[in-house]
């Protein structure tokens, strides 16, 4: 472990110095009765939390700074039913409801982040330093956002500023020669608003595994800058323009002999007009882009250029939005916009290029007091695969005041990407070729011609449509209830039925010896389950939280050659083969049956400090197969079960001044063959001012 | 080669035997069955993987032997690599193959060993100038590939059932593809560990 002793030593003698000579009464005269937590992706209108008819979540940024948290993927690993897993690129992609990374749509500022290179959209690179909020919505959500929002959406809300001039600088040094380091300026006047954040992100990596002359994560440093404007050019006329960079550099390693270096750039500007007609009548025109640039390159010992590739998307979305409140118990929005997508990659047939528009509607309403009823749907329109129309319809009924039941069904999909219809890909090495699915007529042809097709499994014809869209109806019915006002309790049923899952089969044998593989829809998928989560506010010092969640996520096919008895195995190696059954079947992979928190956050308010303990716990799940039959069954190895604790401890002082110090990962879990993502513990200690 | 004779008699079929009274009445007493394990069979090749064309001599097997054997003429199955082919049919072509002489043949069946007790002589096939009669290739045959382990994983409940070059009948079970069971270094790949059941009767289609 490489911790910066000086830095950590410091941060620790200045914590010690000021908890121990400031114990001055720091004065808490901004305790706000909150109109309660509010939401704005769950229905793209304010809505209270505690009414909706929909599972979420909020993340709030008391919690992040009191648990100081560095990047998104941190904070939401701590959250009920989430966590994130690591893909072999390295990026960390967040698992909600048992579905992988790529079915959950990340936002920010209810925009849509781009740049899944392989699926995953790696949320490790999105800093925490100037959220306000974090907002999950579970469920599909697609009849509001369309693609990708199949498992749900997480939408991160950022810092808007005060009144007056204010600013803050916070600093987090630890394990790993970790440094974070924040700014953010923020101005606020009359009809003006403006604030400006900066971050930089940097460690020395680790590795978990000595054997080899690799890290497990190679020294990286990335900046992100952000900035918003607001102006009001009247009480109804308001603009927001914001703006966001995102720079990351970081060594790549194939091997001893082969180094290079990776680097991302991401931009995202964002620019909106709103205004207000009359009490009822509302409108956004919102213009977005973005681009996500991914360039890697390998070079051999002396010098000569291994390999190199480069992902180059590009996003732009003009939107028109209506809302319209005819009484104040209902609401209408509706929403038009077009979505243009291109990229350019190396392995690609061609420089495709998306066009999508679309339409929304969506009915808030409450027919009487107790009930609460919102009725959308969605249609887009795409170039490349058939148009999708995805309604959702959710209920809430007040039983009585400590009670309300709640239900929703919903639609969603994901639109196939880029590479799943345009990669152009042969192994240097070993030989094989992967071809999207669009690509294959013609690459096929090439091949039959230059004679390196023996067989072709799957008739050229297969090719001549589309290929579907992956898509899932997904159900959650579930329970608030409040028996006494200090203890909240939810619960949550949830099921989602995935249709048309693509994935890779051989479409033809080369003259090499070698596969070439395609895409296709074939599985069906489910995943159910239920999530609980409880608070309990026992003082107003003392708050505990739990959560847990229980997953079956699983494949139909594989369900059914389990039930008809083609599925073997060996309970050990070398002894014969005996038939499995339906229940030694454990799902898909990477999916825990078990994930747990627990939280206790104490608020001295009297010392002006803060501390919390938490523990999240993960039961064992299987990475692949390792008995030969290509399902995960009950006679495979699994990576086991784990715990980990993490505590933390702040202090304020003279109001503008907050010290932290604490421990992830306390008792310095790690499982170095199995999970890349978890370096072991990690000491820090943190500053921050307010000005 | 080190082919290591576990047992040559296997309790277990006594009663099946026993069971055949109509075979009892015969006048010749039938052979008993064969049911052993061959360990550590080594089948090398030289080339594939991005290493140039495949070569090298296939090691051939005798089930009535329970031997591997160097005969041109008196061999059931041969091993290079993750390949198999039987002595019946004819050659696919590729270097160094052996020449089929005999009409032996066979085919793939899904089911534990103990639970696949006949043959269907039906289902047989030969070797031919297109394909195996056990394909080769991940998930095609009797083999998963993991490419990112690079590991050959027999696939558990894979019974290949052999007509031998004399005409009598074989099953086996394969267990392993590496030296002593251990995949962990890639040296031990091309190590054959299997279970067979030899039928010495000629005509007699049961194990």
């Amino acid at each position: 472990m490489s911790l910066n002793k000086n830095n950590f030593s410091l941060f620790f003698l200045l914590f010690l110095t000021v908890t121990v000579f400031s114990q001055e009464r720091v004065s808490d005269s901004t305790k706000t009765e909150t109109l309660g937590e509010v939401i704005i992706s769950a229905t793209r209108t304010l809505r209270q939390l505690s009414s909706l008819p929909l599972p979420a979540q909020l993340v709030s940024k008391k919690e992040i700074q009191a648990v100081n948290s560095l990047r998104l993927s941190d904070i939401l690993n701590e959250q009920t039913g989430l966590i994130t897993v690591p893909d072999f690129g390295g990026g960390e992609g967040i698992q909600l409801q048992g579905l992988d990374s790529q079915y959950t749509l990340i936002l920010i500022d209810g925009v849509p982040l781009i740049g899944r290179s392989a699926g995953t959209l790696d949320i490790s690179r999105i800093t925490v330093g100037n959220i306000k909020q974090i907002e999950i919505v579970k469920g599909a959500s697609s009849s509001l956002y369309g693609s990708e929002a199949l498992g749900g959406v997480i939408n991160i809300i950022t810092d808007t500023p005060k009144h007056g001039t204010h600013g803050s600088i916070n600093s987090r040094v630890g394990s790993f020669e970790t440094y974070d380091t924040s700014a953010e300026i923020g101005y606020k006047k009359n009809k003006i608003s403006i604030n400006a954040f900066i971050n930089n992100f940097r460690s020395d990596g680790y590795d978990l595994n000595d054997t080899d002359a690799l890290n497990t994560v190679e020294p990286f440093e990335n900046y992100t800058f952000n900035t918003k404007l607001t102006y009001d050019f009247n009480d109804k006329t308001h603009l927001f323009v914001s703006g966001r960079y995102f720079t990351q550099g970081q060594e790549y390693a194939a091997s001893g002999d082969l180094r290079g270096e990776s680097s991302l750039r991401e931009w995202n500007t964002q620019a909106k007009l709103s205004h207000s007609y009359n009490d009822k009548w509302q409108s956004d025109v919102e213009f977005y882009a973005t681009r996500y640039k991914a360039d890697e390159f390998l070079d051999t010992e002396d010098n000569f250029r291994f390999s190199a590739s480069d992902f180059n998307q590009l996003l732009i979305r003009p939107e028109v939005r209506a809302t319209y409140n005819p009484t104040d118990k209902s609401a209408f929005i509706a929403g038009v916009g077009w979505n243009h997508e291109t990229l350019v990659r190396t392995d690609f047939s061609s420089k495709p290029e998306f066009n999508s528009p679309y339409a929304f509607v969506q009915y808030d309403t409450n027919p009487t007091e107790k009930l609460n009823v919102i009725l959308g749907a969605r249609f887009d329109n795409h170039s490349e695969y058939e148009s999708q129309f995805s309604p959702k319809v959710a209920l809430r009924y007040e039983l009585s005041e400590k009670l309300a039941v709640k239900g929703s069904v919903g639609y969603g999909f994901k639109a196939p990407d880029f590479r799943q219809l345009y990669f152009d890909f042969s192994n240097g090495t070993v030989g094989y070729t992967v071809l999207g699915y669009n690509a294959v007529p013609t690459r096929i042809a090439e091949l039959q011609q230059s004679g390196d097709i023996v067989n072709l499994f799957v008739p050229l014809t297969d090719f001549e449509g589309q290929l579907n869209a992956e898509n899932s109806i997904g159900f959650n019915i579930g329970a608030d209830y409040n028996p006494i006002s200090s203890l909240k309790i939810n619960l949550n049923i949830f099921r989602n039925n995935i249709n048309d899952l693509i994935d890779t089969r051989i479409i033809a044998n080369k003259i090499n010896g070698q596969n070439v593989f395609s895409y296709y829809n074939v599985n069906e998928v489910y995943t159910q389950g239920l999530e609980f989560n409880s608070t309990l506010n026992l003082t107003t010092e003392l708050k505990i939280s739990g959560g847990y969640q229980l997953l079956f996520a699983k494949d139909k096919t594989a369900e059914d050659a389990f039930e008809n008895g083609l599925v073997f195995a060996r309970e050990t190696p070398s002894s014969p083969s005996i038939q499995l059954e339906k229940d030694d079947y454990f799902g898909l992979y990477n999916r825990s049956r078990h994930m747990a928190n627990f939280k206790v956050f104490y608020d001295l308010i009297d010392w002006g400090m803060d501390a919390n303990i938490r523990g999240t716990y993960r039961s064992n799940y299987g990475l692949f197969d390792t008995n030969g039959n290509t399902y995960l069954d009950r006679y495979d190895d699994y990576v086991d079960g784990y715990a980990i604790w993490d505590i933390a401890i702040n202090k304020t002082i003279y109001k503008n001044y907050r010290f932290g110090l604490g421990i992830d990962n306390l008792f310095a879990f790690t499982d170095t063959q199995n999970i890349s993502n978890i370096p072991g513990r990690i000491l820090y200690g943190s500053l921050n001012i307010q000005f | 080669m080190k082919t290591i004779k576990f047992l040559t008699l296997s309790v277990l079929f006594i009663g099946f035997t026993s069971c055949s009274e109509d075979e009892d009445d015969s006048s010749t007493p039938l052979l008993e069955l064969e049911s052993q394990t061959i360990t550590n069979l080594y089948a090398p090749q030289i080339g594939g993987q991005g290493q140039g064309d495949i070569s090298g001599e296939f090691t051939k097997f005798n089930f009535a032997t329970g031997q591997s054997t160097t005969s041109e003429t008196e061999w059931d199955i041969a091993f290079r690599g993750s390949t198999i082919i039987v002595n019946g049919g004819v050659s696919l072509g590729t270097n160094d193959e052996p020449a089929r002489t005999g009409n032996a043949a066979a085919y793939l069946e899904t089911g534990t060993f103990t639970n696949i007790s006949a043959v269907n002589p039906v289902l047989f096939e030969q070797d031919s100038d297109t394909g195996y009669a056990i394909p080769s290739g991940g998930g095609n045959g009797w083999y998963n590939y993991n490419p990112s382990l690079n590991q050959i994983d027999p696939i558990p409940g894979k019974v290949l059932v052999f007509r031998t070059h004399d005409g009598t009948y074989a099953k086996v079970e394969i267990l392993s593809y590496y030296k002593d069971f251990d995949s962990s270094v890639g040296a031990n790949a091309r190590y054959y560990t299997f279970n067979y059941v030899y039928q010495p009767n000629e005509g007699v289609t049961t194990f």
